[in-house]
């Protein structure tokens, strides 16, 4: 019985030493050295597709601010916080980085997983942070270091009943996994539904990555929808929609924001044919595809970063969850230019005054362009490459929503739109 | 930095009660409990659905049953209740006299179907997407303290719930009730002869631990104010068994330090690492670490759990 | 109707479910070891295969390459591992610890050398076959006759060779197989081979029929197979088949009316019930009697 303890504490004198040691790095704020941007985002576990989404937004950001000569004159380093899609885990990983990573000015996140349990941290350490959790929560937060600016989950779900009511149908289906990232968008689309009045014929949730779906595809068949909404993964959705066709005929597919992209596209396009896919298959995604030099200065930030992105990189071209996050860095940065400080408590209101409209602003398009302007004396409101960013009282921003189709061998074609004021006006 | 030590703090004492109610499940009662994180989620999740206020129906971000906003301490009287409840049910029917073997394949099933069941029906506990928002429990009582007092503060909390379910547990491993659970676990057939009714100590000790495992959850759930699906799946219950393993089974201290060496010290010193290939690789090789420490120990400390030689029938050439 | 194709459904789900618990169960009847690692095993043949795809290489040899992993690393873990715990007296709860470490060794080994991620399993479906009220793809028809393939095989590998007939001794009484000159040893790395092959088919049959792969799958698919075992008796390959389809239709009906969360709670309710009303039928003997042949 004495040999466990002798050996458990030998093993425990490592840690103190090692603790010690850390005791004495950490701080967050204006020091002389790197600036540091957080990245929250789940690298491992459940939702480790994050991580791709977080690269194409940190790394053509960061390129962005150090083509231009970074904040300040400092460079601006980029610091990785994994919640391992484990809220518990992202406690202890968001405190270990507070605790040994110095210069720590600004937070990309948290994410929907560990928005709850890391918000009022970050925000008690007065460190502003752009989340792109979606809980209805955040609508109306009371935290003054919170900003957002992507539309939370409802937003999304309430477009696509608009959608779905201007083209005619009478009933809607709402086929959705049950993995995290597709669950976050149904409860918008359930209260979307109602309340333009269309009937929901039949609710089918569907356990990722299964052999087969007809079951549920049977049952989607008998309550006859007019169109079908949808977010899961690729592979469900491939064999869903594959087994749909079988048994059946294809009706309207709609998508929810959370579905263009790559991996979502190619087995679905393999599983009901190229012609069906073009035919049948709409997507509205948040951020209305705006033509303007901010998305050119995004698309060239990702040709200059493409080596450290997921491939094919023209997925990330274009692609408005990644602009929006790259506007996100790019404001934060003009922020902290605007205040002449890297320190959050300093810095936090500059970003609405960076952004906002006003008389006599100076409207730039690029972080070079602001930076300078800003050195000259001059105001200045940055229009993204995701449309101006317009945060209300509190601290949200969502611009328009795009219904696109997606012709074969083409990107998207924006077939119609739907303005952030009708989704608001939908309650 | 102060941030980090406390956040570890509650972890610490959170897992060590997960280590006692396993010592006593396993360690004094035999019983092979491959389902333990179960319970944990069970309480965690009791506590968030009564602490939260009512879900508002399918528009609402979360779907959840009950809702009832109950204060402190009344979410973690629920989850203890609930853990124990969940126990009596598991345990009534896999604590029948069967092979060891199977009876931990079975409870290890059972903690996967449980899983399956939780992310798919969401109107239960709103899915893989979990529950968030949980209130802090005298967070309002408490507001003169800082961000990073009111954190000390919850370990200090922990930590006296630790030292009462230490005294509770240790008090009923040297009461008599503790010695008739070890000699079921040691011959059942023996313990049988003098009186002692092997199945139902055993389910005594299965809910006990239950009940301990869903205050533990509680806690936890508390403290993170969110929780899904991620935080227990069915490695969690390793984790704890290899704390236990490593630290002394059966041997209420001893677990103690084996929770404090691998949850606190093995699990987080490989953070401090350089990183080294992909963001989240060393996080990931983790599980991989904790199944090769795990294979180590029984090899070189059985400590009781193997007993004499025994012949290998493939070897026999060399016979 | 939807009860009829259910049933359709339940026998490609059975067919799935059956090979796995072949494997599983030779491994199981001889060894008495309850190798959970054997989820581990199905996830690295799964694996092989879909490197094989994204290598381009043709099909026929990803499955073999499925087959051969999964026999060499379950004949390697049980010559090296499980034969080292074994001779040290470990018992059979013991094992199935050692077992458990090992599939989390596999699992999350995998896990991060496939960076975490959930891929696209690109397999050829063929076109959907109707007859009457049921609808399959030529590959589940495929996996259909694949299963009934392996059944058979077994069935004359048992009852007809001499290598079947020594198994079924050894696995009836070890001790006294060794003393009547029967090759254990041998025997033993036959079923380690076999089942490991069987483990690595199963994993492979289980993508192609969902489509994505990730190092969950054999974890995910384990509990549903383990059931079929152990319903079947173990080391009944009979049994294996007859549990297999109660299982995969009770499964996919009750899938069809309640939805899916349900099915794989409905299947393992059967064997909970089971458990609860016969133990010594499906639990075998006291544990005293049965010890670790390895």
């Amino acid at each position: 019985m004495r040999k466990p303890v002798h050996l458990s504490l030998a093993l425990c004198l490592p840690c103190v030493l090692a603790a010690a040691a850390c005791a004495s790095a950490g701080g967050t704020g204006a020091s002389a050295g790197p600036v540091g941007i957080v990245q929250i985002a789940a690298y491992t576990g459940d939702q480790a597709f994050e991580a791709q989404f977080a690269d194409s937004i940190d790394y053509p950001g960061l390129y962005a601010v150090t083509q231009a000569g970074g904040v300040l004159g400092r460079k601006v380093t980029l610091i990785q916080v994994d919640t391992r899609s484990d809220p518990a885990d992202a406690l202890t990983a968001m405190g270990k980085t507070l605790a040994t990573s110095s210069g720590i000015s600004g937070v990309l996140g948290p994410d929907s997983t560990s928005a709850a349990t890391l918000v009022p941290l970050l925000n008690n350490r007065h460190l502003p942070m752009m989340i792109t959790a979606g809980e209805a929560a955040y609508d109306r937060s009371s935290y003054a270091y919170l900003w957002r600016n992507v539309p939370p989950d409802p937003a999304n779900g309430e477009a696509i009943a608009l959608w779905a009511k201007r083209q005619g149908y009478a009933s809607v289906a709402t086929v959705f996994g049950t993995d995290t990232g597709s669950q976050g968008d149904l409860p918008g689309v359930v209260a979307g539904v109602k309340a333009v009045g269309i009937k929901l014929a039949d609710q089918e949730n569907l356990t990722p990555d299964q052999p087969s779906y007809r079951s549920a595809a049977e049952r989607l068949l008998a309550a006859r929808p007019a169109a079908i909404i949808t977010e899961s993964d690729g592979p469900t959705a491939a064999t869903f929609f594959g087994e749909l066709r079988q048994l059946g005929s294809l009706v309207p597919i709609i998508g929810t924001s959370g579905t263009p992209s790559y991996s979502y596209f190619t087995p679905l396009r393999g599983a009901i044919g190229g012609p069906s896919f073009m035919r049948y298959f709409r997507a509205v995604v948040v951020g209305n595809p705006v033509v303007n030099p901010a998305v050119t200065a995004f698309n060239a930030a990702v040709l200059g970063v493409q080596g450290k992105l997921a491939k094919p990189v023209s997925q990330w071209e274009n692609n408005s969850f990644s602009e929006s996050g790259y506007d996100a860095i790019i404001t934060l940065a003009l922020a902290m230019d605007a205040a002449h400080s890297t320190d959050g408590s300093v810095y936090n209101r500059f970003i609405m005054r960076v952004t906002a409209p006003g008389p006599g602003k100076q409207v730039v398009y690029t972080y070079a362009a602001g930076k300078a302007a800003l050195a000259a004396g001059h105001q200045i409101q940055y229009v993204g490459a995701s449309g101006p960013l317009l945060f209300d009282g509190y601290h949200n921003s969502f611009g328009s929503q795009a219904v696109e189709e997606f012709p074969a061998n083409a990107g998207a074609v924006v077939v119609g739109t739907i303005t952030q004021a009708q989704v608001q006006a939908l309650g | 930095m102060s941030f980090y030590i406390s956040t570890l703090l509650v972890y610490f004492f959170v897992d060590a009660l997960l280590a006692w109610a396993l010592n006593m499940q396993f360690g004094w009662g035999g019983i092979p409990n491959f389902a333990l994180i179960m319970f944990q989620a069970a309480g965690a999740y009791a506590a968030a659905v009564v602490s939260l206020g009512p879900d508002t129906g399918a528009g609402a971000f979360q779907r959840y049953v009950f809702g009832s906003s109950l204060p402190f301490p009344l979410p973690l009287v629920v989850a203890t209740l609930a853990g124990g409840l969940l126990a009596l049910i598991v345990g009534s029917f896999s604590l029948r006299r069967i092979r060891r073997d199977y009876q931990a394949a079975i409870l290890l099933i059972v903690s996967l179907i449980v899983t399956g069941l939780v992310t798919n029906v969401v109107g239960l506990v709103n899915g893989s997407n979990g529950l968030t928002g949980v209130p802090r429990p005298l967070s309002g009582v408490l507001s003169r303290l800082t961000y990073d007092g009111y954190q000390w503060a919850y370990a200090a909390w922990t930590a006296v719930i630790a030292a009462a379910v230490y005294l509770l547990v240790a008090r009923l491993g040297s009461s008599p009730w503790g010695r008739a659970l070890r000699a079921v676990r040691d011959n059942e057939d023996a313990a049988a002869t003098i009186g002692l009714n092997p199945v139902s100590l055993r389910l005594q000790a299965f809910v006990i631990g239950g009940m301990i495992c869903g205050l533990s959850g509680g806690l936890l759930a508390e403290f993170l104010a969110s929780w899904s699906p991620a935080a227990w799946g069915y490695a969690e219950t390793f984790a704890v068994f290899t704390a236990i393993i490593l630290g002394g089974v059966g041997n209420t201290w001893g677990v103690v330090l084996g929770t404090l060496l691998v949850q606190v010290i093995f699990l987080q010193v490989p953070t401090f690492l350089p990183q080294v290939g992909y963001t989240g690789l060393i996080d990931a090789l983790q599980w991989v670490l904790i199944g090769s420490l795990w294979l180590v120990c029984l090899a070189i400390r059985p400590r009781g759990l193997i007993p004499a030689r025994r012949p290998v029938v493939s070897r026999e050439a060399r016979r | 109707m939807l009860f009829i194709q259910a049933l359709g459904f339940g026998v490609i789900t059975a067919s799935l479910i059956a090979i796995g618990a072949m494997g599983f169960t030779i491994q199981f009847g001889l060894t008495n070891v309850l190798n959970i690692s054997y989820a581990g095993i199905m996830t690295a043949g799964a694996f092989a295969a879909f490197i094989a795809e994204e290598l381009h290489l043709p099909l026929v040899l990803g499955v073999v390459l499925a087959l051969t992993v999964g026999a060499g690393v379950t004949w390697l873990l049980g010559r090296t591992l499980f034969a080292f715990f074994a001779r040290r007296g470990a018992g059979l709860f013991e094992m199935v610890m050692v077992t458990l470490a090992v599939n989390l060794i596999l699992q999350f080994g995998i896990d991060a050398a496939s960076r975490e991620q959930i891929y696209r399993f690109a397999f050829p479906q063929g076109t959907s076959l109707h007859g009457g009220p049921f609808t399959v793809t030529v590959t589940q028809l495929v996996l259909i006759v694949v299963a009934v393939a392996v059944f058979a095989g077994l069935e004359l590998l048992l009852r007809r060779t001499r290598l079947g007939k020594a198994l079924r001794a050894m696995a009836a009484e070890p001790r006294l197989a060794r003393t009547c000159g029967i090759p254990t040893g041998r025997i033993v790395n036959v079923v380690w081979l076999l089942s490991g092959a069987l483990a690595g088919l199963a994993g492979l049959a289980y993508v192609i029929n969902s489509l994505s792969i990730d190092a969950s799958v054999g974890t995910g698919f384990l509990p549903l197979v383990l059931a079929a075992a152990i319903l079947g008796r173990a080391g009944s390959t009979r049994g294996a088949v007859l549990a297999a389809l109660a299982l995969g239709v009770v499964t996919e009906e009750v899938a069809a009316f309640g939805g899916a969360a349900y099915g794989s709670v409905a299947g393992f309710g059967i064997l909970a019930l089971v458990l609860l009303t016969r133990p010594a039928a499906v639990a075998g003997q006291a544990a005293g009697k049965v010890e670790v042949t390895v």
